[in-house]
């Protein structure tokens, strides 16, 4: 057994030495093509936000592949490094740690919850790489990035204006809210308080509660007391279930509106349809009538693609045509100095990254819109416009209302 | 103003009767096993999910699931007290209660492992309030109190009328001069967990009913269990019923004054204005 086992080992040897000696050769073919351009991705694969995480990773991944597959950017292939960022910020650190030191990539991309685009940023800005997120919380983008940060999800700003145009379009008249202790109540609040007026409306006043309370009959008891037309509940799934069944104990036969990631198919299912009917809910919507979308969607197979999917898809072809723009120097700076000449102004409209490459190749201006909406930024990195969805519910299931 | 106030004192009231059936298991625990046993939390959790269990999927009414609850919860509390909290009840109370702490969390991913994360509503018709006067109270917050009270009444009877009751109360009062008197302290820490357990589970189910259910649900209730327990004096249950009906309405009528996100911190300014005022609680230790 051992002879055999020498033997053995020796052919082992000289495959070793003859695949070697491939590879060595390969390495000359590999060196004789300019340097990929590395990018990373960062996505919640688990954690809260594990549900969208894997889907967003696959969009990326499929932009990637068919630049690729079109011969690159300026020539080189694109090589993404990708990370899961546990929807935990001291996992992402140590995952963004390794994109930047490690694997030295150009952009991090992709980042979901708030913390952690809150905990991965000056990584980012301090090393110069560019990072897009989709974290919606309006903290981000007043942070020092010095431009290395640009987000596809609308801020609290930009979905309560959204909101507080619907709620006038109902032609309601006094709102109340009530509102889960987070960083967005209060500003989602002063929001209200500064669109309703222009349409005759007002806030009829709000209250903030602890979500962990079991029951919440002396909020309700306040909220009814302004005698509102209109209530919203600004809160998160498990809160915003016992609300509304209190709301209906308590006799509240006015509208309602909530979020809809706080009041879902999920809520809908815990409860009886009378106690939800008529109840608005509002979502950051895609461009779900764009071909960008409508790709993305067949790609990943679904027809109801999630708006992080769609933002990514974005990021990806946003970071790629800034790369082609500054003439395939692929840092974070040139892709912060260059992202705002392919997303925005008065180019040829494309929705894909190839498509765009393309016209850009032949010396032509562009101007990104993607599977996410128009991609335009302000200088803070924030989308300047996106599409709100509003859906009501009806018999437990929601219907389409109108697209804000 | 009038109708809100009183409004307010119904809502305390119906909250702080429902708190003082997990409370006063907590304050029994305490009498007999002498340690804070935190794991209430996750027994309140198990007891709501198995009175889900045979009101949802089992299709009971909610009268028989709520004796599902405390049987379940009960027979729960027996097993992880032998199994976990016994051993370690030589090395202090500190210790155990650090146990217990452990247990509830290991205790409540089980949970979550059989359930899933999912909001749960119990197989019970959403009726509304009846009001007058201004004031509203729903009938469901009736039926709760009903249970909750006569839950209380059992035990009041249990403890006063019956040999066991009264053997527990001697091991509460003296475990030495128990044992001396021929009574199994180990016979009643047993008896002791499965009832107080058991009523953690029965106020698990209570607040559920009225709410949802998840695995958390046993865990934000059990801070206001400690401090109904601490305010009424641990180890007296008369005084966990007075504690858990003074944090009930504290927490209610500071919405007069405070925002209601702060309503959390009157049952910790009721610890502490307790602990520094009046050390052995409103009604004191050992009170029957």
């Amino acid at each position: 057994m051992r002879q055999r086992g020498m033997i053995l080992s020796r052919r082992a040897l000289l495959g070793g030495a003859a695949s070697a000696g491939v590879l060595a050769s390969l390495a000359g073919v590999v060196r004789a093509q300019p340097a990929a351009i590395r990018l990373g991705t960062l996505n919640p694969l688990t954690g809260s936000g594990g549900s969208y995480g894997p889907s967003m990773r696959k969009a990326m991944e499929w932009v990637a592949q068919e630049v690729n597959a079109a011969g690159g950017v300026n020539g080189r292939q694109v090589q993404l490094f990708s990370e899961d960022d546990q929807t935990n910020p001291e996992a992402a650190v140590r995952a963004a740690r390794k994109l930047i030191d490690v694997d030295k990539v150009a952009a991090v991309m992709g980042t979901w919850a708030s913390a952690v685009t809150t905990a991965v940023a000056p990584l980012c800005w301090e090393s110069k790489t560019f990072l897009t997120t989709v974290s919606g919380s309006d903290t981000i983008t007043q942070l020092p990035h010095n431009g290395y940060l640009i987000r596809t999800q609308p801020n609290t700003h930009l979905q309560i204006g959204k909101l507080g145009e619907f709620l006038l379009s109902l032609r309601v008249k006094r709102v109340f809210t009530l509102a889960a202790q987070t960083p967005f109540a209060v500003p989602s609040q002063k929001r209200l308080q500064e669109i309703l007026p222009r349409g005759g409306a007002e806030t009829v006043g709000s209250v903030i509660y602890d979500k962990d309370k079991t029951t919440f009959r002396s909020e309700v008891d306040q909220a009814l007391r302004a005698k509102p037309d209109m209530i919203y509940l600004n809160g998160y799934t498990p809160d915003c279930t016992i609300l509304m069944k209190e709301l209906f104990k308590a006799g509240y036969t006015g509208a309602k509106v909530a979020q809809g990631y706080a009041v879902n198919t999920k809520l809908l299912g815990q409860l009886p349809a009378e106690v939800t009917d008529g109840t608005y809910t509002a979502t950051p919507s895609p461009a779900v009538e764009s071909a960008g979308y409508r790709r993305l969607a067949k790609v990943l197979g679904t027809d109801d693609l999630d708006p992080y999917s769609c933002q990514c898809h974005d990021h990806i072809s946003l970071v790629l045509l800034a790369v082609a723009h500054a003439k395939g120097e692929a840092s974070g700076t040139a892709i912060r100095d260059h992202v705002r000449k392919i997303s925005q102004g008065n180019g040829v409209k494309v929705d894909s990254a190839v498509e765009g490459l393309k016209l850009l190749a032949q010396g032509k201006d562009v101007n990104y819109e993607g599977a996410s909406g128009p991609c335009d930024f302000t200088e803070f990195g924030d989308i300047l416009d996106c599409k709100i969805r509003f859906d009501q519910a009806q018999g437990g299931k929601f219907k389409f209302v109108k697209l804000i | 103003m009038g109708s809100e106030l009183a409004q307010l004192l119904v809502n305390g009231l119906v909250a702080g009767i429902v708190l003082a059936v997990p409370a006063i298991g907590f304050t029994a625990i305490y009498a007999v096993l002498r340690f804070p046993n935190f794991a209430l939390a996750s027994h309140a959790t198990i007891g709501a999910f198995a009175g889900y269990v045979a009101n949802a999927t089992l299709g009971w009414p909610a009268w028989a699931a709520v004796s599902v609850a405390f049987v379940v919860a009960g027979i729960a509390g027996v097993v992880n007290d032998q199994l976990v909290l016994r051993p370690l009840r030589p090395a202090g109370a500190l210790t155990t209660a650090i146990g217990a702490v452990a247990l509830t969390i290991v205790l409540e991913n089980v949970v979550r492992f059989v359930f899933g994360n999912d909001l749960r509503g119990y197989a019970l018709p959403i009726r509304r309030d009846w009001q007058w006067a201004g004031i509203r109270i729903g009938p469901q917050q009736v039926e709760n109190l009903a249970i909750a009270v006569a839950a209380m009444l059992a035990v009041f009877v249990f403890l006063g009328f019956t040999r066991t009751g009264k053997a527990m109360r001697a091991v509460a009062d003296d475990p030495t001069l128990a044992g001396l008197k021929g009574i199994d302290a180990e016979r009643v820490a047993r008896l002791t967990s499965f009832g107080g357990m058991g009523l953690a589970g029965v106020g698990g189910m209570l607040l559920g009913l009225d709410t949802t259910i998840d695995p958390l649900t046993g865990f934000r209730v059990i801070l206001s269990v400690f401090a109904a327990a601490v305010v009424g004096g641990l180890g007296s249950i008369p005084g966990a019923v007075v504690g858990a009906l003074t944090i009930g309405v504290a927490e209610e009528l500071s919405l007069i004054s405070l925002a209601p996100a702060y309503r959390t911190a009157v049952g910790f300014v009721a610890i502490l204005l307790v602990l520094t005022l009046r050390p052995r609680g409103l009604l004191g230790e050992r009170a029957y």
